[in-house]
């Protein structure tokens, strides 16, 4: 009985719990700011993502939640790259975790209210397993997105790849460009293969 | 079909490695990887296109509101493997799940299957389609979907509630030559005592009045008042003007309630009844006797849904092309406008009888609303026209008003006999 009363609860709070913990992060980064107006512009920027974000919980606006996202991100890495320096480690750790927190709240959506409701003992394992699968490949994706990018930057750093010519530089850009529409289309391809 | 996420992770990819060339940081151009990682994993699993077969069963498909129904659905899988799959049984907005889930997320493999089973509950009539199941096969990282409508129906009839009029005096005023229930002041074959009369020839023995004609020495025979039937037309006020309140607790609702009520305690009483509903058409039944009309009565009730702008005048044409003259007509109204009173007025004039229930629509408005002082103040001076409208229809008709809080019979028993003998 207690497990079927935590785990929604478990899963309602993740999401909240993952975006206070980015909100106060990237709080404490732009704050270390000695600059003052550049610690004001960020921490408007991070104010406006936080309230953002809370409107749309609040509102059920659901329209403005992935402006408060990238405004958050934003100021974190506006800080970055701007002021601070950018350390990559914790900048890939900070973007993993942004990324986590909307996968985290569409599993949240999906998957709470049916902990919620009073299922047979088959249905409820079934549904158990399913979530089992979608933290699992979360988890993975988390984990390699922070450990992908540090690994070419070894690569680059090591000299394995010339990472300070132009060249490199446009075919990195031209193949991340390739990526990216390629994924997007994929859908579109496939069903017309299908 | 792409998601939101994976579009905003694309964008953001985009984003982060265009800042990067342009600052030459390539820190940053190596944050546009993670989005991108993200995306490249979504696609090695992406969402199949589901191929799944649906079979629903009730434990009922005739039900009265407020009363349970078993649902079961089989969910079969005759695709590839799904692995995430969202199943949703559609159902209508007015019911409400009791118990267990229309609605599961779960893994199926080839020839799998997924049973699911709930209650439902609808507080309001209607006649209810349940489906069709929706499905949306998912991959775990929420960056596409797939798809499929699967057109499994299933009707469910939700009943109205019916009043219980079982102890209430409600009988046509003017009857017809067959028999019935309804004393018709006049001889004939019934068990209420009339008189006595000289014994004829052909008289029944078992009908002679042994007392009085030993008294008087010659034989006298008792007669009896005729029990005949009457025909009354009950008619419902479903205007959209006449809905005020929310979907369970409105006047339509408590006037559907109330006419199912009467309808089955007039036609108890070996009496025709028929129905003419005011809604986005007029809808009529003409008189018939027995249980098979109570049905077709409950059927058009069923559909009743606040709607349409039918004046009085044109059930008053109504009634006198289609109905007989000497009926009772119960109208159940919440008399929201005064032409109530001129069609009323009109209706006397015909010659029908008319009787009136009106479930109030200011106890309802009252219940739900905030009861602050200054509403006291609104519902006094609402009342006091409410019970101006009341009292000029009392010198034509007969009217109830009923506060639909309180049973019906409660109401119509604190008048007597409805409508009054004449």
């Amino acid at each position: 009985m207690a497990s079927t009363q935590l785990i929604p609860s478990a899963l309602r709070a993740a999401p909240v719990v993952t975006l206070a913990f980015l909100v106060g992060w990237a709080v404490l980064d732009v704050s270390a700011i000695g600059d003052g107006r550049w610690a004001a512009g960020l921490l408007a920027v991070l104010g406006i993502g936080a309230a953002a974000v809370i409107l749309s919980v609040v509102l059920r606006w659901r329209g403005i939640r992935p402006v408060g996202l990238v405004a958050i991100g934003a100021s974190y890495i506006g800080a970055h790259a701007f002021v601070l320096g950018v350390q990559l480690v914790s900048a890939l750790v900070f973007l993993s975790f942004l990324i986590s927190q909307a996968e985290l709240r569409i599993l949240a959506e999906r998957f709470a209210p049916l902990f919620e409701a009073a299922l047979p003992p088959g249905e409820r394992s079934r549904i158990h397993s399913a979530l089992g699968r979608a933290v699992l490949r979360l988890i993975i994706a988390a984990v390699l997105s922070v450990v992908v990018p540090i690994l070419a930057a070894d690569l680059a750093v090591a000299g394995i790849v010339p990472a300070t010519t132009i060249p490199t530089a446009i075919a990195l850009a031209g193949a991340l460009v390739a990526v990216v529409a390629l994924l997007a289309l994929m859908p579109s391809l496939s069903r017309r293969a299908a | 079909m792409r998601t939101p996420l994976s579009s905003g992770l694309a964008a953001a990819s985009l984003g982060l490695l265009v800042a990067g060339l342009a600052f030459r940081s390539w820190q940053v151009v190596l944050l546009a990887l993670p989005p991108v990682i993200v995306l490249a994993l979504g696609s090695l699993f992406p969402p199949a296109r589901p191929r799944l077969v649906a079979v629903r069963t009730l434990s009922r498909d005739r039900a009265e509101a407020g009363r349970d129904v078993d649902v079961k659905l089989v969910v079969r899988n005759d695709g590839p493997t799904l692995d995430l799959v969202e199943i949703v049984d559609v159902l209508p907005r007015e019911f409400e799940v009791v118990h267990g889930t229309n609605h599961a997320v779960v893994s199926l493999e080839r020839g799998g299957t997924m049973p699911m089973s709930y209650t439902v509950r609808s507080p309001v009539k209607g006649d209810f389609r349940i489906g069709p199941v929706r499905v949306r096969s998912l991959d775990p990282l929420a960056l596409g979907a797939e798809d499929a409508v699967l057109p499994t129906d299933a009707r469910l009839v939700v009943a109205p509630t019916m009043e219980d009029l079982r102890r209430t005096k409600l009988q046509p005023r003017r009857t017809r030559p067959w028999f019935g229930q309804v004393s018709s002041r006049q001889l004939g074959e019934g068990t209420d005592f009339w008189g006595v009369r000289e014994y004829t020839a052909g008289d029944e023995v078992r009908r002679i009045n042994w007392k009085a004609s030993a008294r008087l020495d010659r034989l006298y025979t008792n007669e009896y008042e005729g029990e005949r039937s009457g025909d009354v037309v009950i008619v419902v006020d479903a205007r959209r003007e006449s809905f005020i309140g929310t979907e369970t607790d409105n006047p339509i609702e408590h006037s559907v309630r109330a006419a199912l009520g009467i309808a089955e305690h007039v036609l108890a009483s070996k009496n025709r009844v028929g129905l003419i509903v005011q809604r986005e058409v007029l809808d009529w039944v003409p008189p018939a006797f027995g249980r098979k009309q109570l049905y077709r009565i409950l059927d058009h009730l069923t559909r009743v849904r606040p709607g349409g702008e039918w004046p009085f005048a044109h059930v008053a044409w109504v009634l006198t092309r289609f109905f007989p003259r000497d009926c009772l007509i119960v109208l159940i109204s919440p008399l929201q406008d005064r032409a109530a009173l001129n069609a009323v007025i009109a209706m006397e004039a015909r010659g029908y009888d008319v009787a009136i229930v009106s479930p109030s629509p200011l106890a309802i408005e009252w219940r739900l609303g905030e009861q602050r002082p200054e509403d006291q103040t609104a519902l006094r001076i609402l009342r006091m026209e409410r019970d101006n409208l009341v009292s000029q229809l009392r010198r034509v008709a007969q009217v109830v008003d009923w506060d639909p809080a309180t049973p019906l019979a409660l109401a119509l028993r604190r008048i007597g006999t409805w409508p009054r003998p004449s």
